[in-house]
């Protein structure tokens, strides 16, 4: 008997034996056994969508190491006034500070503000080609985090509380909506800086299936593990020997009758087929010089300007959450310096990723979040045991963040902090606050997304009371 | 056809007269819906109800009604608030999104009916051994077969030879069988031939690398210390102790009492204190800026959870923030079980060799050795040493001062201990903080005080052996002094400079985790005070480093001086008075240590000077002293002195130095080590769980409905220990033997590991649960015997076919009607592969290894990014259990098999089936070697065809193979050949796909 050129799944239900042959494969897909890379189209739990999505995807822009707002969105003036003077005790009530002594100095803006677009939306110099976007975005400059060092801080932004071992916002995504990617991971991770201070948890599927684990797309290599064939296996071995193992995997699910092999079957299938969409995705060669142009992108080189054209092509084949990290905006020393090299690598594409959506017609359905872990002081840090100077310490009381696409109303600046930048003086907006709207997009409540795990009825945004921000919405 | 759902299958088997069951069927519906609201929580009990306690619930709530009036359901309150269709009125109350089902309503209208009967929770009552329902079978199957029956289900025929040695193997090894091993179990006749096969496996050191493993996923083990930095650390030894003591088969009570506590074990030995490694694998956040009693508070945290979720089968870290909502564990219980577990400092540890004293004896002699040799190396010889010493004592004694050590009379500290050595060295210990600041008091009044010392030495009890207490992030055994302060009374005396025997060295800036500026700005130099001294001012000129003694003066805070750690630091600062001070008793000075971790000294001394020349020599201060004439002279010392910091020796100095630094020591391992009675830490309730709410202090206890700690022994780690194990603990034996199980089956009677609550789902066999745990116990709590009684039932024995019946009637197979099929765990799936290719390492212990995987997993997006260079030889294909773990970046392979990262306690892994796990198997690196080292193999062994194919899969599946499974494959190598593959690439590709089988990487 010669090895089957190709088990189809359609070939193993309707005619394998023993015990399997009642059980649908759509049974088998919702039972989560393939989890984020289920097929197209299936996966969605029961009772989901609560309500009518407006977005299908989600792209988030990771400004991991913490932006700082007040040379991007939060303009203080006031800070200029008092450089080189300390805050009075009572506006840092007690905060702790990483590298700081609560009594240093203001630091005056280092960059020039104006207003934008229709809406009049604030941006510093250091955000032209946002400025040309302004009126899609919704600028939230009253972010607040509970957490001020970055592992912890990243965790709780991804996954709602601060130590690892809890599902990703993209894990609870794509287990309560299922996937709508075609021989693609339904939630992917990029990373074009320096590294990720809260690591793999920060993509983690927790106590979910761990089949909803975050799939890393790397720079270097394959970019999904794994999927280039070895050297010495010719392609023509490598699908005779896709054929033979499921050939002789379909023997055994005859005799033993373990749907679980079923699965596997359906896995070495989809297997094959990564192995040539996953490098279709990365080809750009399909991209028009002025696409590439538009983002700032060369197709050779590992970029946060490809990574955002990468995650346009997702969207396209259905891919449901996408987390871009550009990390290094961490400016304990010259944050002058920082926020400009930081605003150079990603201002341009972060823009050209709306415009991009937007004339395909897919910002409609696409929710676009930018934004870090926490802020920065309106203090200086500077240290001569370290040598910094003119520099800003992590700050979680204020920060801002930009939210635009599927169920996002564009053109409109919430919240408002103090006069120093230090508190939030208006429409507060938590980091489960911000879950809970990215969820409300997709059209999840995140109240009835939840999971058991030890004893609780677990869910992204944890036990405390929190709010869609009703006035994001479009 | 009758199909049963899980609810249906466990009634039917408890409940032969179909009265509704509390424990199995009513309390899981009221934890689940009311409990939040009308349990134990006071905080949050609505209309002052209680449904956890039957006196409350049979009581009057706050609208005078009757919750439950027993037999009575339509005049019991409960029942009609819960059918009730005004949404005012409905229980649970629409807003909770937790709605009670139709069925859940009618279970609860008919307890009410019955009488509404409360029951002990089967969980927290001490199991009992019931009579074997049947006689004359193994007492497992006795249950099963009579559980089974009540289903009207037969137990499946007992599996085949091969699948049979293909299992047991597994499960009590964690490498297949070899087609020899297979053969020969499958030939042996005689009666007792599995037991034989059983007891051969049992005694195997494959058998505790195999059960480690799981016990490391609930100890959270891991080589690296977790969060951003995520730097190695040393702890494999525990690792290593773990499989030692499962080979050994340390009783699990032993096994346990160790690992929590056994540094209090009277006698402690070495052993015991690499065992307390087990809390020690808690994550360590080295961040730059982090508070460190923040995350020593999440380690508490997360050793509670752990606690509970091990021995206790108890979700514990419920009750961190709030009282639990559904088990009976109060607020303050949870600070309890921490305050008992509190009480521990965390050295590193060095476990002494054996030859240890041989080792030491050698090294102290080539010391000697070498301070002997060097006035024989003297240039010039023994006349120019002569000369030299005579010069060298008069200007050395010219430098001399004499200084009068103090002990101070008080001493005063933000957090470390301080005490007074004999020598009048101050020892610190204890926690430390960000900022710290040391107070301390003299009697003795000086006139005309010059100068203060501080002298700074290594200490074998601090980290890095000091001289500072740094024990994360920083440089380990480092201090920063940023300020230093002297008063009399109310009045700030003054100091005009400072020197230090360390001036010299390069400064180090010790953050890797700043990000380099673009631009660089110089950064603002320590304002200096102008030292009067002429000689003094024109060295201070000259010293270029930042953080040397005299920034300990300047004001600012980010700058100090600093000593790195380890040994061999042995330094001294010297603080200029202004002017001659005179100190009148209750003089104090004050040392704050400051920087972004936490940087205080550990041991050093205080000594004053009245000499107006007074410098930091470098000398040590028996030297000083006969210098100065404040001693009488010791001529062999001076000479030896002298000889060592004469340039004319210098290289051979330095090769003295580094030989005094490399004392014999022990391999380091992390241990908790109780703190001494002088110095207990206090234990506080944490108001919502969080760190920086503290409120009241809470002594050590367990919670009030478990049995009570004995009360003739100090409410201590060790005493909590032993209670876990005491007779009357319901828990623990449950908790264990359940885990076990699910080991061999799949699926522990109950399904989560962890949680033996009220929530919990009720035990499938709680008889069979019970009287496994008793037995246990009897057995002396010895896991080998456990596990020889599990996988000799006939139970363990059934075919694991699915057969159309029980697809239906039990398709999860809750009743166990067959064998049980899974996929094998990470570490099996590889080591089964590596075995099969003849390439599995036996070598036991030691460090972590690293087998090959792509260079970007460890080296993009990760802040704590390490380059993975691929052990050779033997480390390359060691078991799975000793690969590196590294928290932030796990080895791919492993997370694609659903191993855990270490971050977290995990009682019962995901068993996931996914195409990335096929990728891996079919593409990675290890695999390919894998399939490229039996494809050799395969061509060797046989010169047919069909004998390579049998041979390949017999060492992948262990079975023969069937002739069409021959000619499927055979099918596969003619194809090859045909289009002209070579040979040996045709045999990779056949070990290749036998490899990627489903039967390969699956518990048969």
């Amino acid at each position: 008997m010669p090895p089957r050129p190709n088990i189809t799944r359609r070939h193993f239900f309707q005619d394998c034996g023993v015990g399997v042959g009642k059980i649908a494969l759509a049974s088998l897909i919702a039972d989560g056994a393939m989890g984020q890379l289920a097929a197209a189209g299936s996966g969605m739990r029961s009772g989901l969508p609560h309500h009518a999505p407006k977005a299908k995807a989600v792209i988030h822009l990771f400004m991991a190491g913490a932006p700082s707002q007040l040379e991007l969105f939060d303009n203080k003036p006031e800070l200029s006034k008092l450089e080189g003077k300390p805050l009075p005790p009572s506006i840092i009530n007690g905060q702790r500070y990483a590298f700081i002594r609560p009594d240093a100095a203001v630091l005056g803006p280092r960059y020039k503000f104006a207003r934008h677009g229709q809406s009049g939306t604030e941006l510093s110099e250091m955000l032209p080609h946002l400025a040309t976007v302004v009126d899609d975005i919704a600028v939230v400059k009253s972010c607040r985090t509970t957490q001020f060092n970055h592992a912890p801080a990243q965790i709780f932004m991804n996954t709602g509380f601060s130590q690892p071992g809890r599902p990703s916002m993209g894990s609870w995504i794509t287990y309560g909506l299922g996937s709508e990617a075609k021989d693609l991971p339904a939630f992917v991770v990029m990373s074009t800086g320096s590294g990720i201070s809260g690591g793999a948890a920060c993509w983690s599927s927790g106590f979910l299936p761990s089949s909803y684990t975050g799939t890393r797309f790397r720079n270097a290599g394959d970019a999904i593990l794994n999927t280039s064939t070895p050297a010495g296996i010719d392609p023509g071995t490598q699908k005779d020997t896709i054929a033979l193992i499921n050939a002789m995997n379909d023997r055994r699910l005859r005799l033993d009758g373990d749907s679980e092999i079923a699965t596997r079957i359906a896995n070495y299938e989809m297997a094959y087929r990564l192995q040539s969409s996953a490098p279709d995705l990365m080809d750009l060669s399909s991209e028009s010089k002025e696409t590439l142009e538009l983002y700032g992108c060369d197709p050779k080189v590992p970029s946060f300007a490809r990574a955002c054209l990468l995650a346009r092509r997702m969207i396209e084949r259905g891919v449901r959450f996408i987390n871009i990290y550009n990390e290094g905006w961490d400016a304990h020393s010259d944050v002058a310096g920082n926020v400009k090299n930081n605003c150079a690598k990603t201002d341009k594409a972060s823009a050209a990723l709306i415009k991009d959506l937007k004339r395909r017609g897919l910002l409609d359905s696409t929710l676009v979040v930018w934004g870090g872990e926490f802020g920065r002081t309106p203090m200086v840090e500077a240290s001569v045991s370290l040598g910094r100077s003119q520099g800003r310490d992590h700050h979680p009381q204020a920060f801002s963040m930009w939210m635009a696409g599927g169920g996002i109303k564009g053109g409109q600046t919430i919240g408002q902090t103090d006069e120093m930048g230090f508190n939030i003086v208006k429409d507060e907006v938590r980091v489960p606050d911000l879950q809970a709207t990215i969820l409300h997009c997709l059209g999840i409540d995140h109240e009835r997304l939840t999971f058991r795990n030890a004893g609780l009825d677990f869910r992204l945004t944890g036990v405390e009371p929190c709010r869609v921000v009703k006035q994001l919405l479009a | 056809m009758l199909r049963f759902s899980t609810a249906t299958l466990l009634a039917l088997a408890t409940s032969p007269l179909l009265a509704v069951d509390f424990n199995q069927e009513v309390r899981p519906i009221l934890a689940q819906h009311c409990f939040a609201c009308h349990g134990m929580d006071e905080h949050s009990r609505k209309a002052k109800l209680r449904l956890d306690l039957p006196e409350s619930a049979h009581g009057k709530g706050k609208s005078g009604e009757l919750a439950i009036v027993a037999g009575q359901p339509d005049k019991s309150e409960l029942v009609r608030r819960i059918f009730s269709h005004d949404n005012d009125e409905l229980m649970p109350p629409p807003e909770s999104k937790k709605p009670m089902s139709d069925k859940e309503k009618a279970v609860l209208r008919a307890w009410v009916a019955e009488g509404g009967k409360y029951q002990a929770h089967w969980a927290f009552t001490a199991p009992k051994q019931a009579a074997l329902p049947q006689n004359g079978v193994h007492p497992i199957d006795a249950f099963i077969r009579t559980r089974l029956a009540q289903a009207g289900l037969k137990p499946s025929p007992e599996a085949d030879r091969y699948v049979l040695v293909r299992r047991v193997t597994l499960d009590l090894t964690g490498v297949p069988p070899t087609p020899e091993e297979a053969d020969a179990f499958a030939n042996d006749k005689s009666a007792d031939a599995y037991e034989k096969l059983v007891d051969r496996l049992l005694a195997s050191p494959r058998y505790g690398e195999r059960w480690a493993r799981r016990w490391l996923d609930l100890a959270r083990y891991a080589d690296t210390n977790g969060f951003e930095k995520d730097r190695p650390r040393q702890i494999w030894p525990y690792r290593d102790w773990v499989v030692k003591a499962l080979n050994e088969d340390l009783p699990y009570d032993q096994f346990s009492i160790k690992q929590l506590a056994g540094d209090l074990l009277p006698g402690a030995t070495t052993e015991d204190l690499i065992a307390t490694g087990f809390h020690r694998n808690s994550m360590l956040n080295e961040e730059g800026g982090a508070d460190p009693n923040e995350y020593r508070f999440y380690a508490m945290v997360d050793r509670v959870g752990v606690t509970g979720a091990t021995w206790m089968g108890l979700t514990l870290n419920c009750a961190q923030c709030h009282t639990h909502k559904y088990d009976p564990i109060l607020h303050t219980d949870y600070y309890s079980v921490m305050a008992l577990l509190n009480n521990a400092d965390e050295p590193t540890y060095s476990i002494p060799p054996l030859d240890l004293e041989a080792k030491q004896a050698d090294h102290a002699r080539r010391v000697r050795a070498a301070e002997e040799s060097l006035e024989g190396k003297f240039p010039g010889g023994a006349a120019a040493v002569e000369k030299r010493f005579g010069e060298w004592l008069n200007e050395e004694s010219q430098r001399a001062s004499k200084w009068e050590t103090l002990r101070p009379s008080k001493m005063k500290s933000t957090m470390p201990t301080l005490d007074v050595q004999p020598d009048g060295f101050i020892l610190g210990g204890g926690d430390i903080s960000k900022s710290d600041v040391y107070d301390l008091a003299f009697d003795q009044a000086i006139k005309g005080a010059v100068a203060i010392r501080i002298e700074v030495a290594p200490h074998p009890l601090l980290p890095n052996d000091g001289p500072g207490l740094t024990n994360y992030e920083g440089p380990l055994g480092g201090f920063f002094l940023s300020e230093f302060q002297a008063w009399q009374g109310e009045r700030r005396l003054t100091f005009d400079d400072a020197t230090a025997t360390n001036d010299e060295e390069e400064d180090r800036i010790s953050d890797a985790a700043v990000a380099k500026p673009a631009t660089k700005v110089a950064a603002k130099a320590p304002a200096k005070v102008a030292p009067k001294n002429a000689k003094r001012a024109a060295k201070a000129a000259a010293i270029r480093k930042k953080n040397n003694a005299a920034a300990a003066l300047d004001g600012e805070m980010s700058s100090g001086w600093q000593v790195l750690g380890g040994l061999g630091q042995n330094h001294a600062a010297v603080f200029h008075f202004d002017k001659p001070t005179d100190l009148s008793a209750g003089w104090a000075i004050k040392m704050l240590f400051e920087k972004h971790y936490a940087c205080p000294l550990g041991h050093f001394r205080v000594s004053v000077t009245t000499d107006p020349q007074a410098t930091a020599t470098g000398h040590p201060a028996e030297i000083e002293a006969m210098l100065a004439g404040a001693a009488p002279h010791d001529q062999a010392k001076l000479r030896q002195r002298f000889l060592e910091t004469a340039p004319e020796l210098a290289v051979h100095t330095k090769a003295l130095t580094t030989l005094r630094k490399q004392v014999p020591r022990g391999q380091p391992t992390l241990v908790m080590r109780e703190r001494p009675e002088t110095h207990p830490r206090p234990t506080f309730l944490h108001h919502r769980g969080e760190y920086l709410s503290p409120k009241q202090e809470v002594p050590p206890a367990v919670p009030a409905f478990l049995p009570a700690l004995p009360k003739d022994a100090p409410a201590n780690r060790l005493t909590f220990a032993r209670w876990l194990f005491a007779p009357e603990n319901p828990l623990t034996a449950r908790v264990a033997v359940n885990r076990q199980w699910q080991a061999f089956f799949g699926r522990g009677f109950v399904r989560l590991l962890e949680d033996f609550g009220y929530q919990s789902q009720p035990p499938t066999h709680p008889e069979l649960l019970d009287w496994l745990a008793v037995e246990f116990v009897k057995s002396g709590w010895s896991m080998k015997k456990l596990h020889r009684l599990i996988v000799t039932s006939a139970t363990y024995r059934q075919s694991s076919v699915v057969t159309p019946e029980l697809a239906e009637k039990d398709r999860e197979n809750l009743l166990l009607a067959r064998g049980s099929r899974f996929r094998l765990d990470a570490e099996i799936v590889r080591d089964g592969a590596l075995s099969a290719a003849g390439l599995l390492s036996t070598k036991m212990g030691g460090p972590g290894v690293y087998p090959p995987q792509p260079a970007s997993v460890t080296s993009e997006g990760t802040y704590g990014r390490i380059e993975w260079k691929p052990s050779e030889g033997e480390d390359r294909y060691r078991r799975s259990l000793y690969t590196f773990i590294k928290r932030t970046a796990p080895f791919a392979m492993a997370t694609t098999f659903d191993a855990p990262t270490g971050e977290s306690c995990i009682a019962r892994r995901d068993v996931s089936n996914s195409p990335l796990q096929a990728l891996t198997l079919l593409n990675d690196e290890m695999f390919m070697e894998a399939a490229r080292a039996l494809g050799t193999k395969t061509l060797a062994a046989a010169a047919d065809d069909d004998g390579r194919i049998a041979f390949v899969l017999r060492r992948c599946v262990t079975r023969p193979p069937a002739p069409d499974e021959i000619a499927t494959m055979k099918a596969f190598v003619d194809a090859q050949r045909a289009r002209k593959v070579a040979d040996k690439d045709i045999w990779t590709a056949v070990a290749r796909a036998a490899l990627n089988l489903d039967e390969s990487i699956t518990h048969p």
